[in-house]
């Protein structure tokens, strides 16, 4: 479960993300969509305990953020669109650290189960820097999904992977979701956001601009009926051009 | 009509321009409160460092220069370092380009002799830098030469070195990327290089007997004795050029000063003939060395430097990692593995630890007082260690600060990160250290009686192997503390710099000593009071008053270590991105 109640963050005199208030259940995967400069990383990177938020408050598995990072931290994972890997670990030393770090108690089983699922025990000795854009992001992602976290942040997860690799991802995110993690993606391939999301929320200039299921949206914006996710788009962050 | 291209003015405008922005952007920091205590408390510490001896009117510093030692022992060391670059290639940092200058200058209507000037152009914004803090540092004296005449020596003997590292560089990089005439044109060079080193070697080879005798003397009848060596006809034939560059630095008096000037010039202007021919070569040689910069960057952005594996494709043997236990102890682990496979931590044990036995044999057949000259050599370098080696040993926050996103997801307070972060290194450093003593302890344990000469008790020696750990934790902990307060000044990552950040460097120990010397008013005291009650300076006391001293380090460093873990809680990601 993932709980954001008015979520605000000011850099200076610009405000990055004003008064963002969602929920994720176990199980739901929201797809968090807007234009570039939105406050899409800005958000996923406050739901991640990275960024303190200015004010409001951000729940995570029922703890709060604020007054009990560690707990809370303890519960979710973020993969962020760039992977951040050490050069020096390899694949299964990564893994290894990740145990330790989060106190995964079942990681031997675990660790030859998840390079399995994504692809990677043939380069289970290898560093990151032998590996390809694709190999990483699924390192990055196994990283995040060893200690069976309650809420995984996603932000741009399919970049650099093959067609084939897009297709196993979409299985492990939605199998988790099914496991009961409340899952964020933000993604800006809305194809993706169509297949996997049970919600979506649209913001724009740090502002909520639409959250529901697409039936929901088009009920509260009629306009949008008949429209493809891709017009919804472009409607609703305000670049009207196209429709 | 179209206006012919002029790169010249284009570079000048885009070096002035790039130093205005940066000096901007970083002054603009001084905004925060944080940054503007650091910018008055610098700016008191840069008067004070550079300028308040010079106001005594004799600069230390100043002094040792114009003894009459300097000039051959310098020219010795200087020696030394440049065969470095012709032996090893130097560093390729020298002839890097950042990818946006190979983007807009390699492909634009610029020659390959304009490249070359660019670069020394660039190359100036650091040596004057550099000459200004020597300048000042070398002021006073009695007999010393105007302050403009010895800023104009300095600016010359860094700007000879830049242009000798640079052609170095230059003529080394295409002899190991080409065969045929490149590599012909590298062996000249180590030919007369060889030639020189012989020389010099051979004349102090042949004062081996005096040095013996000097030896006796002590330390500064040792200095005297390789001062004569170096003199030899030789020795001081092969040393000229060396010597002529830095005369004009050392000798005091404006006669002396203007009878080495013209030796000086003609050298420079030697080294910049030579560099400017080498202009066909350089563009390669650039390009291969601002790619192979842009490699290790993108490493260290996205984690760490150099090769992991060795050239058989295997990696570096590393301690294992139990899957449970106290979560820190994974982020220890992991800095104990990037030194040991990303920073080659061994070898620089390893070498050092041969090179000590080398001087411990060296020392044993020049000298009858063999323990006496090793100890102090031992301590010597110990000292050295303590207080530099926490600046090029990096494997802590100042390599990881770059990544601090993922380190804010980790699942720990901040003050436990930042202990670990500072544990790891403290305790390879401190391995650095206790190994400067296992040569000479196996020397007197061979040979007891050289302990009880050379003035060391075992109570010393058992003190100095529980003090070291305690003084490196403090020096670590001002390293991190100073990356953490202030990312975005400090330089983050691992990568070397050349001889014209010297001056910088130079300052960077001095206010580092000086902070850790604030740190040890207490416990030094309390130990200092211990011994000074018991009057036991070389017995079992000095361990008490060390273990007393350690706790109070200690305990100073206790609330530090948690206000630093509050400071990584609520820095800022955007603060560090823009220092990388």
């Amino acid at each position: 479960m993932i709980d954001v109640i008015e979520y605000t963050k000011l850099y200076g005199d610009t405000v990055a993300v004003q008064s963002l208030s969602f929920r994720v259940a176990p199980g739901d995967v929201l797809g968090l969509v807007g234009p570039n400069g939105a406050g899409k990383t800005t958000t996923l990177r406050a739901l991640a305990g990275i960024l303190q938020p200015t004010s409001g408050s951000i729940r995570i598995a029922d703890i709060d953020l604020h007054t009990d990072p560690v707990a809370a931290k303890s519960r979710l994972a973020f993969i962020p669109d760039e992977p951040q890997l050490f050069d020096y670990l390899t694949v299964t030393e990564h893994l290894q650290f990740v145990a330790r770090l989060y106190g995964v108690h079942d990681a031997a089983p675990r660790i030859p189960a998840l390079l399995e699922e994504l692809e990677l025990s043939a380069k289970k000795d290898a560093l990151p820097t032998e590996l390809s854009r694709g190999m990483k992001q699924k390192l990055a992602i196994a990283c995040g999904l060893l200690h069976q976290p309650s809420a995984l942040l996603l932000d741009e997860p399919l970049t650099g992977l093959d067609p084939v690799g897009i297709r196993r991802m979409k299985e492990t995110i939605a199998a988790r979701a099914r496991e009961g993690a409340a899952v964020i993606l933000s993604s800006h391939l809305l194809h993706l956001v169509e297949e996997l999301c049970t919600r979506l929320l649209v913001i724009r200039k740090g502002q909520l601009v639409a959250l529901g299921t697409i039936a929901e949206i088009v009920e509260a914006r009629p306009e949008l009926a008949g429209r493809s996710l891709e017009e919804m788009f472009i409607a609703l962050t305000g670049d009207d051009t196209v429709s | 009509m179209p206006h012919p291209p002029a790169p010249v003015p284009a570079m000048l405008f885009l070096y002035r321009r790039t130093v205005a922005n940066r000096l901007r952007q970083q002054m603009g920091r001084a905004k925060s409160p944080r940054y503007l205590a650091a910018v008055v408390m610098g700016m008191l510490y840069i008067w004070w460092a550079l300028f308040r001896n010079a106001q005594l009117g004799s600069g230390p510093l100043a002094k040792l220069v114009e003894t009459d030692i300097a000039v051959p022992i310098a020219s010795a060391f200087l020696l030394l370092s440049t065969a470095r670059w012709w032996l090893f290639g130097g560093e390729r940092s020298a002839l890097a380009f950042t990818p946006a200058e190979v983007q807009f200058l390699f492909p634009a209507p610029v020659s390959r002799r304009q490249l070359v000037h660019a670069k020394l152009m660039r190359m100036q914004l650091a040596i004057l830098l550099n000459t200004l803090i020597f300048s000042v540092l070398l002021r006073g004296g009695g007999s010393s030469v105007e302050g403009w005449q010895r800023g104009l020596s300095l600016w010359m003997l860094f700007s000879t070195l830049a242009l000798h590292r640079l052609g170095a560089s230059i003529v080394h990089a295409n002899a190991m990327e080409h065969v045929g005439t490149a590599r012909r044109r590298l062996v000249l060079p180590l030919v007369l290089f060889g030639a020189v080193l012989v020389a010099v070697i051979y004349g102090v080879v042949t004062a081996w007997p005096m040095l013996r005798i000097a030896s006796i003397a002590g330390i500064k009848a040792v200095l005297l004795a390789v001062t004569d060596a170096l003199r030899s006809p030789v020795s001081a034939a092969a040393l000229w050029p060396v010597r002529a560059v830095l005369e004009p630095v050392f000798l005091g008096g404006a006669t002396k000063w203007l009878a080495a000037m013209p030796w000086a010039v003609v050298i420079l202007a030697l080294h910049y003939f030579w560099v400017v021919r080498l202009d066909k070569a350089f563009e390669e040689a650039a390009l291969e060395a601002t790619q192979h910069r842009a490699e290790r960057q993108r490493r260290f952005r996205s984690s760490q430097m150099g090769n992991s594996r060795s050239r058989k494709g295997k990696l570096a043997r590393v301690p294992k990692l139990a899957l449970t236990g106290r979560p820190e102890m994974a982020i220890a682990w992991k800095n104990v593995v990037a030194a040991l496979r990303g920073g080659a931590w061994r070898t620089q044990l390893l070498t050092f630890t041969i090179g000590l036995a080398a001087m411990a044999v060296v020392a044993r057949s020049a000298s009858d007082r063999a323990g006496d000259v090793f100890m102090g050599v031992t301590f010597t370098w110990g000292a050295m260690l303590l207080f530099i080696g926490p600046l090029w040993m990096r494997f802590d926050l100042r390599l990881d600060l770059p990544r601090l996103a993922m380190l804010k997801t980790m699942p720990l307070p901040g003050w436990r990160i930042v202990a670990a972060e500072i544990a790891a290194v403290t305790a390879l450093h401190s391995v650095t250290v206790w190994s400067l003593m296992v040569v000479p302890l196996m020397m007197f344990l061979q040979e007891p009686a050289l302990l009880a000469e050379s003035g060391a008790t075992i109570p010393i020696i058992v003190s100095v192997a529980v003090g070291v750990p305690v003084f490196n934790a403090l020096m670590f902990t001002i390293q991190n503390g100073t990356a953490l307060l202030f990312p975005a000044w400090v330089r983050l990552g691992t990568e070397a710099r050349g001889f014209e950040t010297m001056g910088q460097n130079l300052l960077t120990t001095g206010a580092t000593t000086l902070v850790a010397a604030i740190a040890l008013v207490f416990p030094v005291g309390l130990g200092a009071l211990v011994l000074w009650i018991t009057n036991d300076w070389g017995g079992w006391s000095v361990l008490v008053a060390t273990i007393l001293a350690s706790a109070v380090v200690v305990a100073e460093l206790w609330p530090l270590l948690l206000w630093l873990g509050g400071v990584f809680e609520r820095i800022d990601v955007s603060e560090v991105a823009a220092s990388t």
